[in-house]
């Protein structure tokens, strides 16, 4: 082989193997992406059943349920709106009422609980989560300690 | 009397670091000796100074001086001592000192070990290490100052995150610094050949031990962090793919391509643009991890109190040292002069398919952790990107990669020949393969991907172990000889088999783990049993317990097989007194590579509790494999053929013959 | 003064190690080129190494020993490129080293540092110190370190309530209170001091969960006064006046005539609806009231010396209205001036008093009352530098101070 025929091939190697990572970052960026909406967007946008979404807000006052086994209902809220949400599993440590919080899951078709299968609370006492924050701003209900 | 000293020597540092920058640089573009004789003992004046500020600090630490600010904030009189010692890098302020720390004794190693660097790439290099030193310097004294004071000091401190009180926190940062910022060194050197118009060959010999000492600890740190957040956090998993530890895993990814490339380079002085370019890169990406855990910009465990400000000032060191540096790179790359020719089949060939699959690899990660921030920044959506991505893009990636390492090492430089080298590895192929079937047969249920799966991790050992063997000689040469030329092979053999042998163990480990845990949440009672793996468990009930500085409720299990007792297992849910903090501890019973992994959850009315418990078959062998590639990179470290003489003062160059041991 | 001694060391030690390789009579230098001469006949030593021991083989052994003699050869024909030495530059450097180095390092270091200020480990701190202001701070803080070892001893948290209440530090004494009557049960006593750190918080509100406290302090002891008048209070907060005048009424009925809650007590009836009869003398030179502190809780609590405010002054002092409490506070604050003009050695008054000024947001009182502190203590009093500190934790300039 000539050196232009060697440069040739490393060079036909290497966009080959760029192209199909550009392919698959696109096919996985339409698919595999998740959204983030708050309990009013739930409500304006009409989010479909079986869409993975992260919803966040505050949990609300007394409505953690603890149903039979590790089960627990709660409600999410932005103290605009708010979603119900059903849980299998074990709830993190900083989980509590009037506390942010974070969950993932989708609708049922046909219901309008949310099916969490994921939640995630805070770290540390200091820290909100940043999507969270920010739609209560949005909701006028929380005045971060911003510098 | 001490902290305002280390508060005098950190700006002293600053001052000196600001010299260290201008000076040597006229020096070199001078061929001025007296100049460039300014670089070493400014490298080693800075560093004492700055060693000298972080033992100030240490010792407000470890004395509870809660006049100083930072002290009095992540800090609690009551906390055991190693915490208390700990506690000076487990927050914003302080990580930024032992960043400094080691930033300066690399250059300080540069300037004491530089003998055999000739004098204008060693003043250029040191004088690129004090811009990042005078650029971080700047950052700590003025957005980030540890010596903040108080008066009159507070009685109590405010207690460090309990999650960060653990042994966990003594390594991890540490380790984790010293990769990010032992590829500065890469970079230095990288930005100083630009500068230079030339490469000289002590270049890549110099370049390639620094990036390999960055990139073991780096693994290392790596690892550790893993780990530690698969223990403490308590939900069972041992990477997210969450973007702060992206932000470590891309200079890593990038690292690993730029040891291999180094490797080219200094073999044959091929592909020097190329290492050049990665070098740059990697330490881009370093930089770009701390931005992105420092500015506020994500919200982890790792993010300290954010403030806007600090933000703003990294992001400028970050754009002021990629963008000058790729802008240097676009001017001068051309006038270095190109290198050694090979043909696509062969060591170097593949070498280049290994930077191409985790180059490419690395920018999958790139996207995956920048674009909810571009998306958010511009469309205001807010999406999270989570592993799905990740084991979308980056898996496929990694096969090809994996299936080809074997073949790197046995290939012949500047022309190999693909054909003998798979003749040779057939024994391993074999292995391979029978160990999938087996899999597939035995394992009931398991799917054929685990099997394959687990074949590739057995493909790596045994073709790290076909290379050595053939190095040896087995098969063609007499036993003696054969030992006498295993002997004789160089450490950095041995150093690349044993890493990739450890790539092996992990991905066996990552395979076994995804395909064949277990997991199980129940409530129990006390005496009520549950199964995890081989092993049933036992509930005998809650127990609360006193730590040194916090209140636990322990769970305790009895670990039955087949109706023995074989061992116990306490998890627990503790308080943090002084914050008020609960944390989940996880018990964890290991057997063999094996472990049974038990959560507490929320205590229910009537004396139960939720349980979560995994059972996570070789799960260990993600963390030793780490171990090995670690080993690996301290073994090649010893090679003597890093380490190179410096000519002697007065001798002819012709009959230079150094004794080298 | 030690301190510049060691600074000004470590500046010239610094300099001198820049200034070395500038000074130094310069050695004959290498030329740059040799070093990949080096480099290179090093490599060249490796290829015979593997090759003795046969891991390189004989075309690749050919191959590789030929690319690096090729190399070693244009290395050693390259030309000489040796370093010089300009004095020019040199001179240059040094003044650079000598005028920049001290220079930047004292001034970044005036503009940011607190050169006099010592390091204060705990240790230091903790233990001596008897009759200081920090003492009951430092007791506080030994007790705070027990309990943190040993979080289930119900006596130290009842022990440390009160004291909590009285250093105005609202949320320590209501956890402290939560504590005690979680580890060792509810008392009337526990459940009214509960009561008032919760009302502290609320800032002056009766809220349901102060009710809930006394309603058990109540129920425990019917006939506790602190309990009766909160919950009467509350009473009238919510507009239930008939109901909360008659409890009050009931409260002055059962307590003797010289209770130092009486006058409250006699205001709200009187506010309430006038009761005929009962006299009103205005408490007159009484020196124990809360000052509301409106600095962080915790360090700056008032001085062990500071009369000690019994709860029920507590109680008195913060259910006022505003007005009331001001000019109450104001009253006080006349009468401890005028004991510090005659009596100026009470360096715990006059913090009370600079104090009081900037929570009434006198400032210039403030000031004036520093001043006069500062004048009274001499230059090298220690009290000085305690009314130094909090000055300057208030923010606070003295006027025409002279250091």
């Amino acid at each position: 082989m000539t050196r232009k025929q060697k440069r040739l091939a490393i060079i036909s190697g290497g966009v080959a193997v760029i192209g199909a990572a550009v392919l698959l970052v696109l096919f996985a960026l339409q698919d595999q992406i998740v959204y983030f909406h708050s309990p009013t967007d739930i409500v304006e946008k009409q989010i479909g059943p079986d869409t993975r979404i992260r919803l966040g807000g505050l949990v609300a006052e007394k409505s953690v349920v603890r149903g039979t086994g590790t089960k627990v209902e709660f409600v999410v809220t932005d103290t605009a709106n708010e979603v119900a949400i059903t849980y299998t599993g074990i709830l993190p440590d900083l989980f509590r009422e009037g506390q942010g919080v974070i969950v993932e899951g989708a609708f049922e078709p046909g219901n309008p609980v949310f099916v969490a299968d994921s939640v995630l609370a805070k770290h540390d006492e200091n820290y909100m989560p940043k999507e969270v924050a920010e739609s209560l701003k949005a909701q006028g209900v929380w005045q971060g300690e911003e510098k | 009397m001490i902290v305002e000293l280390g508060h005098y020597a950190l700006i002293m540092a600053l001052a000196t670091a600001l010299l260290q920058s201008v000076l040597p640089i006229i020096g070199a573009r001078t061929r001025d000796a007296g100049l460039m004789g300014v670089a070493p003992a400014a490298a080693i004046a800075s560093f004492v100074l700055i060693l000298f500020a972080f033992v100030a600090l240490t010792v407000s630490y470890v004395t509870s001086d809660f006049s100083v600010k930072n002290v009095w904030e992540n800090s609690h009189s009551m906390m055991p001592m190693i915490y208390k010692f700990s506690g000076v890098w487990g927050n914003h302020e302080g990580s930024m000192m032992l960043w400094l720390l080691i930033l300066v004794f690399f250059s300080a190693l540069v300037a004491f070990f530089g003998g055999n660097l000739p004098a204008t790439l060693k003043s250029n290099v040191l004088a690129v290490q004090a811009w990042i030193t005078s650029a971080f310097l700047t950052f700590v004294l003025l957005t980030s100052n540890p010596f903040q004071r108080l008066s009159p000091a507070p009685l109590e401190g405010r207690d460090l995150n309990p999650i960060l009180q653990d042994i966990g926190l003594a390594i991890h940062p540490p380790m984790l610094y010293l990769g990010y910022v032992g590829f500065s060194i890469c970079f230095s050197f990288a930005v100083a050949a630009l500068i230079d118009g030339r490469i000289d060959a002590a270049w890549a010999r110099w370049v390639r031990p620094w990036t390999l000492a960055a990139w073991t600890a780096l693994t290392a740190g790596i690892a550790m962090g893993s780990y530690w957040a698969y223990y403490e956090l308590g939900w069972g998993g041992w990477w997210f793919w969450d973007p702060v530890e992206n932000a470590s895993f891309m200079p890593w990814l990038a690292g690993t391509a730029l040891l291999h490339s180094a490797l080219v380079m200094e073999k044959r002085e091929a592909l020097k643009i190329w290492t050049i370019l990665l070098a740059i890169m990697t330490f881009s990406l370093s930089l770009l991890g701390t931005f992105l855990v420092r500015s506020g910009v994500l919200t982890s465990v790792h993010a300290f109190a954010t403030d806007p400000t600090r933000g703003i000032f990294i992001l400028c060191i970050l754009v002021a040292f990629i963008g000058g540096a790729f802008t240097l790179f676009a001017l001068r790359a051309q006038t270095l002069s190109p290198g050694g020719l090979f043909a696509p089949i062969s060591r170097e060939g593949a070498l280049v398919l290994n930077n191409l699959f985790l180059t490419t690899a690395t920018a999958t990660v790139l996207v995956g952790t920048l674009y909810p921030l571009v998306l958010e920044a511009i469309t205001g959506a807010k999406i999270s990107v989570g592993p799905p991505f990740f084991n979308l893009t980056f898996g496929p990636l990694m096969i090809p990669l994996l299936l080809a390492v074997p073949f790197g090492p046995l290939l012949a430089w500047k022309r190999g020949d693909l054909w003998a080298v798979t003749q040779r590895l057939y024994m391993a192929a074999g292995a391979a393969l029978l160990v999938s079937l087996a899999v597939i047969y035995f394992a009931t249920g398991a799917p054929v991907m685990a099997g394959l799966g687990i074949g590739l991790g057995v493909w790596l050992i045994a073709g790290s172990l076909t290379d050595i063997a053939m190095r040896s000689g087995v098969g063609k040469v007499a036993l003696p000889i054969m030992w006498r030329r295993f002997k004789g092979l160089p450490r950095s053999a041995f150093g690349g088999a044993l890493a990739h042998m450890g790539l092996g163990v992990s991905v066996i480990g990552i395979v076994a783990v995804t395909a064949f845990a277990t997991e199980n949440v129940v409530t129990m009672k006390p005496g009520e049993t549950t199964v995890g793996g081989p092993f049933t468990l036992q509930f005998e009930g809650l127990k609360p317990n006193t730590g040194p500085n916090y209140t636990e409720l322990q769970g305790r299990f009895i670990i039955l097989r087949d109706g023995q007792p074989v061992s116990h297992l306490t998890a627990a849910k503790r308080v943090f007194t002084a914050r008020q903090m609960p944390t989940t501890e996880a018990g964890i019973y290991t057997n063999g590579a094996n472990q049974l992994y038990v959560a507490l959850g929320d205590e229910l009315p009537g004396g139960g509790v939720v349980v979560r418990v995994w059972w996570k078959p070789w799960v260990t062998f993600i963390w030793f494999g780490a171990i090995f590639m670690s080993l690996g990179g301290i073994v090649s470290l010893f090679d003597r053929r890093l380490r190179i003489g410096a000519p002697a003062k007065s001798r002819a160059p012709a009959v230079a013959v150094g004794q080298e041991t | 003064m030690m301190f510049w001694i060691l600074a000004a060391v470590m500046t010239v030690a610094v300099t001198i190690s820049l200034l070395v390789p500038l000074m130094r009579p310069r050695k004959k230098d290498i030329d740059a080129r040799e070093f990949d001469v080096e480099v290179y006949s090093d490599q060249l030593r490796e290829i015979e190494r593997d090759i003795n021991i046969g891991s390189l083989s004989g075309q690749e052994a050919e191959y590789a020993r030929a690319e690096v003699g090729r190399r070693l050869i244009k290395a050693s024909k390259a030309e000489a490129d040796h370093a010089a030495a300009s004095t020019d530059l040199t001179r240059f450097g040094r003044l650079a080293v000598i005028i920049f180095l001290p220079f930047m390092a004292l001034a970044g270091y005036l503009a940011v540092g607190q050169p006099g200020m010592p390091a204060q480990p705990l240790a230091a701190r903790v233990e001596p110190v008897p009759d200081s202001n920090s003492n009951i701070q430092a007791l506080v803080a030994q007790a705070e370190r027990h309990l943190a070892s040993n979080p289930q001893d119900g006596k130290g948290w009842d022990v440390l309530a009160p004291i909590y209440l009285g250093l105005n530090r609202m949320h320590d004494s209501e956890t402290a209170y939560r504590n005690a009557i979680r580890l060792l049960g509810s008392t009337a006593a526990r459940q009214a001091g509960l009561g008032q750190s919760l009302f502290s918080q609320s800032g002056g509100i009766v809220t349901a969960e102060v009710q809930e406290a006394f309603q058990k302090a109540q129920d425990l002891q019917p006939d506790n006064p602190l309990s009766a008048y909160f919950l009467a209070l509350g009473l009238a907060q919510e507009g239930k006046n008939e109901q909360a005048r008659a409890d009050f009424v009931k409260l002055a009925e059962n307590s003797p005539p010289d209770a130092a809650w009486m006058p409250l007590v006699r205001e709200h009836i009187q506010r309430l609806g006038t009761v005929a009869g009962m006299g009103t003398d205005q408490a007159q030179g009484q020196t124990a009231v809360v000052i509301p502190d409106s600095a962080a809780p915790g360090s700056d609590a008032p001085g062990p010396d500071a009369p000690g405010p019994s709860a029920e002054d507590v109680a008195a002092a913060s259910q006022m209205s505003n007005e009331e409490r001001l000019d109450m506070i104001a009253g006080m604050v006349a009468g401890l001036d005028a004991k510090l003009r005659e009596n100026p050695d009470d360096s715990a008054g006059w913090l009370r008093l600079i104090r009081s000024h900037m929570v009434l947001g006198q400032r210039d009182k403030a000031g004036d009352a520093l001043s006069r502190a500062l004048d009274h203590f001499g230059a090298d009093n220690a009290d000085r530098q305690v009314l130094l500190a909090m000055a300057s934790q208030l923010g606070l300039e003295p006027k025409e101070l002279k250091q």
